[in-house]
């Protein structure tokens, strides 16, 4: 295997790894809260059974994602050397800035899980909001200089070098909002359907139906409505791209050849040495007007690019149709939750828990498939248009064993706390 | 703002050194204690550290961060030469990490808790001795710079700068710092009649630092390594370390009269005391290769870069530092502010 492939099959992993953690660790906080605010209201011991099984959730997503953050933080010089030499002074002040929020974040969680009965009521509750708060500023903050990396800006490019730096203009760089608003609700549907899934699993088991049930409430009413805006950050990502990065939509949507009144494709198989789409639906006139809101707008095709600056084509459009198909069950998912407030008699159908066992992973492939998109499509680039990844990477060769050591580590880890979730759901189930 | 920067940068460092350098401790002497006393350990360790740990190590975050963006060769330089023994304290950071949390929060006591002591004891020595072991590989005089790798060997480029004598001794002492720290707070938290076992513990890490500590001057004296000559030249490094020596005297007088807060004043400070003399030797110049030594000071960011960091970091600071304060108080050192 080559250095450059070795290496951005690590980033690719570890990231990939980070993001779930990440995500959990950034939206659970919210569903803790939330039941601990029913418990002081209430105080109905099943909100604080439900909150202290939730903390201990927390805890452990916290950490795996602070370590595998931490890695994150190394490896991005470790394998990218020169990419951090030129544009770490650049995207220094979010990372900087993500530094003290996730500083805020661990100070916070101390007060949280060891202020039971110390603190007092209100404070520590309000730990719990400043651990969410700073959680998801963490995460817009790490998105925003991902956001750089695809709208560089805040700098003169000259003769190869970077001169007249500007932190704040490369911070607020054009794809900043679009990419962390459209994340953040990803991490809130993501995590909302995941613990949702879990919790029906269990009501679907009989076992410890009241609070299931509630638990089951409170992550999917989080869940749902963020699947449910999602479409209309999606939206604004995809006129922003249009207009940003042509050809990654034209790799999104496999579109080879330009043209006005652009169809979107749906599903289908690339062929890309005859560049067509075969087994697709194709809607005529939408993906223009998806793009620029205008039927007849001309979209460009990949063959309006030289063959070195386009990603692959097939993995970029595959991974767009898998994060748009469950987006959308995900959105329709959403929509049935709150029509089952209105007609209780669903919630006594096994279908209807089934339903939403069977969605729980479906939130994290969507989102991981939203990640590929973004990351695979910018290439050859690693700062679109000023850096091609190949020339960011280590000069050490042999990074091919440190992918290796990672992918059995962070396996390891996946599967430790997989069986660490599993036994906190049997302890709390046989709580009388 | 350069000044700002770069006192966070030492500020970090210390933090680091000194916080997340307990942190690693208390992990070091549970691995070498008897059976009985680990458990002992096992639970002062949690109550103690368990509130802060992670805010402990998040220091080496903000270090790597104002590193990369401040001063962008020279961490260039560090993460190209030192990837092994960096990716060896990443794995480490990461196992200990994860057993930390895992034997606290497993809902089941069971066998598994052996596997996660086992880790969480292995992981607080490996990292801090690889730790060590990149900062002597910066100050050794063995990292080679070219402008293309390919015209040195492997081993050249990327092993000879950390995997020699003087850099192991260095990792191994700093270790040994760390268990130092460690034990001299663990004698301030372990419950009546326990303090003996870290009274015992922190004799034993001072005559291990002191030992591995002279052993590396010594060994760096034989074989010409530039920054003991440098050391030893240096008369305000001599008086630091001194200094730091003569401390041992207050540092066992308080813990006999067992004054917690001063007994830890001493040991903290007799830690600052040695790093500051590693640091005076030989800045601003950070890294000494194979050729000459490179300042920090050079290639330093442009001045919108610096002045944009300093302002975040002071803002950083204003919200963390009261924070983090508050806690250590409300948890860690409430047993002390409560006796006096």
């Amino acid at each position: 295997m080559e250095n450059l492939d070795a290496a951005r099959l690590q980033m690719a992993f570890t990231l990939i790894f980070h993001i779930v953690f990440a995500c959990i660790g950034m939206v659970m906080p919210f569903f803790m809260v939330v039941s601990h605010y029913k418990w002081l209201k209430t105080k109905n011991e099943l909100y604080l059974t439900l909150t202290k099984s939730w903390q201990k959730g927390v805890a452990i997503f916290f950490v795996t994602g602070a370590v595998s953050g931490t890695a994150l933080s190394f490896e991005l010089g470790l394998l990218w050397p020169e990419f951090m030499k030129h544009a770490g002074p650049i995207i220094g002040m979010p990372f900087s800035l993500e530094g003290a929020a996730f500083f805020v974040e661990a100070i916070a969680l101390g007060f949280y899980l060891y202020g039971w009965n110390k603190l007092p009521e209100k404070f520590h509750w309000f730990t719990g909001i400043i651990i969410g708060v700073s959680g998801v500023a963490s995460g817009i903050l790490v998105v925003a200089a991902n956001g750089w990396m695809n709208a560089p800006s805040g700098f003169d490019y000259i003769d190869g070098e970077f001169l007249n730096i500007d932190p704040v203009q490369a911070m607020l760089n054009p794809a900043w909002f679009t990419q962390a608003l459209h994340m953040t609700l990803a991490a809130f549907t993501a995590t909302g359907f995941a613990v949702a899934g879990i919790h029906a699993y269990q009501v679907y088991k009989k076992r410890k139906v009241a609070l299931h049930k509630e638990a089951f409430k409170i992550a999917i009413t989080f869940g749902a409505i963020a699947a449910i805006l999602q479409p209309i950050s999606g939206d604004i990502s995809a006129k922003d791209i249009a207009e940003r990065q042509p050809v990654k939509l034209a790799a999104m949507e496999a579109h080879y050849h330009t043209e006005k009144g652009a169809p979107l494709y749906i599903g289908g198989i690339v062929d890309e040495v005859t560049q067509k789409v075969d087994y697709k639906i194709a809607i005529p006139g939408m993906l223009s007007f998806l793009a620029f809101g205008d039927f007849d707008a001309e979209v460009k095709g990949l063959n309006d690019f030289p063959e070195d600056e386009r990603p692959n084509v097939p993995m970029v459009h595959y991974a767009f149709q898998i994060m748009i198909g469950i987006g959308s069950l995900l959105m329709l998912a959403g929509m049935i939750y709150f029509i089952s407030l209105k007609k209780k008699k669903w919630l006594t159908s096994n279908k209807y828990w089934i339903f939403f066992i069977v969605l729980a992973p479906f939130g994290f492939i969507a989102l991981e498939a939203g990640w590929i998109v973004t990351e695979v499509g910018r290439q050859p680039w690693i700062i679109h248009k000023i850096m091609r990844t190949k020339d960011a990477v280590t000069p050490m060769p042999g990074i091919v064993f440190s992918f290796y050591m990672y992918v059995v580590v962070y396996t390891a880890l996946s599967i430790a706390v997989t069986w660490l979730m599993i036994r906190q759901i049997k302890v709390l189930n046989a709580i009388k | 703002m350069l000044y700002v920067v770069l006192f966070f940068l030492i500020f970090s460092l210390y933090l680091y050194v000194l916080l997340g350098g307990a942190d690693y401790g208390a992990g070091i002497v549970e691995l070498f204690s008897s059976e009985e006393n680990q458990k002992i350990t096992k639970k002062t360790i949690y109550r103690v550290m368990g509130p802060v740990w992670e805010a402990n190590h998040i220091w080496i975050i903000i270090l790597i961060v104002i590193l990369w963006i401040a001063f962008p060769v020279y961490y260039n330089i560090i993460v190209v030469s030192l990837h092994i023994p960096l990716t060896i304290v990443l794995l480490g950071v990461t196992l200990r990490g994860v057993a930390f949390v895992f034997r606290h929060y497993d809902a089941i006591i069971d066998n598994s808790q052996q596997l996660y002591d086992r880790m969480f004891k292995v992981s607080s020595l490996i990292t801090p001795v690889f730790l060590g072991m990149v900062f002597g590989g910066l100050i050794n005089g063995k990292i080679t710079i070219v402008d293309d790798v390919a015209s040195i060997t492997f081993y050249q480029a990327f092993v000879a700068p950390w995997f020699n004598g003087f850099s192991i001794l260095v990792g191994f002492f700093f270790a040994a710092l760390c268990a130092f720290l460690s034990s001299v707070l663990l004698i301030g938290e372990s419950d009546e009649g326990q303090e003996n076992i870290y009274v015992r513990k922190s004799g034993i890490a001072t005559v291990v630092v002191f030992v591995i500590g002279l052993v590396t001057i010594v060994y760096g004296y034989i074989f010409e390594y530039t920054f003991v000559t440098y050391f030893l030249q240096n008369i305000y490094a001599i008086g630091a370390m001194l200094l730091s020596g003569l401390l041992l005297v207050p540092l066992w007088f308080t813990i006999k009269r067992g004054n917690k807060i001063w007994s830890r004043f001493f040991a903290g400070f007799q830690v600052f005391l040695i790093l500051l003399a590693a640091l005076i030797t030989h800045f601003p110049y950070i890294i000494i290769t194979t050729t000459g030594n490179i300042s920090l000071l050079d290639h330093i960011a442009p001045d919108s870069v610096i002045r944009v960091l300093g302002i975040s970091l002071i803002i950083g600071g204003a919200v963390i530092l009261p924070g983090l304060f508050h806690l250590l108080k409300s948890f860690k050192m409430i047993k002390i502010l409560e006796q006096h």
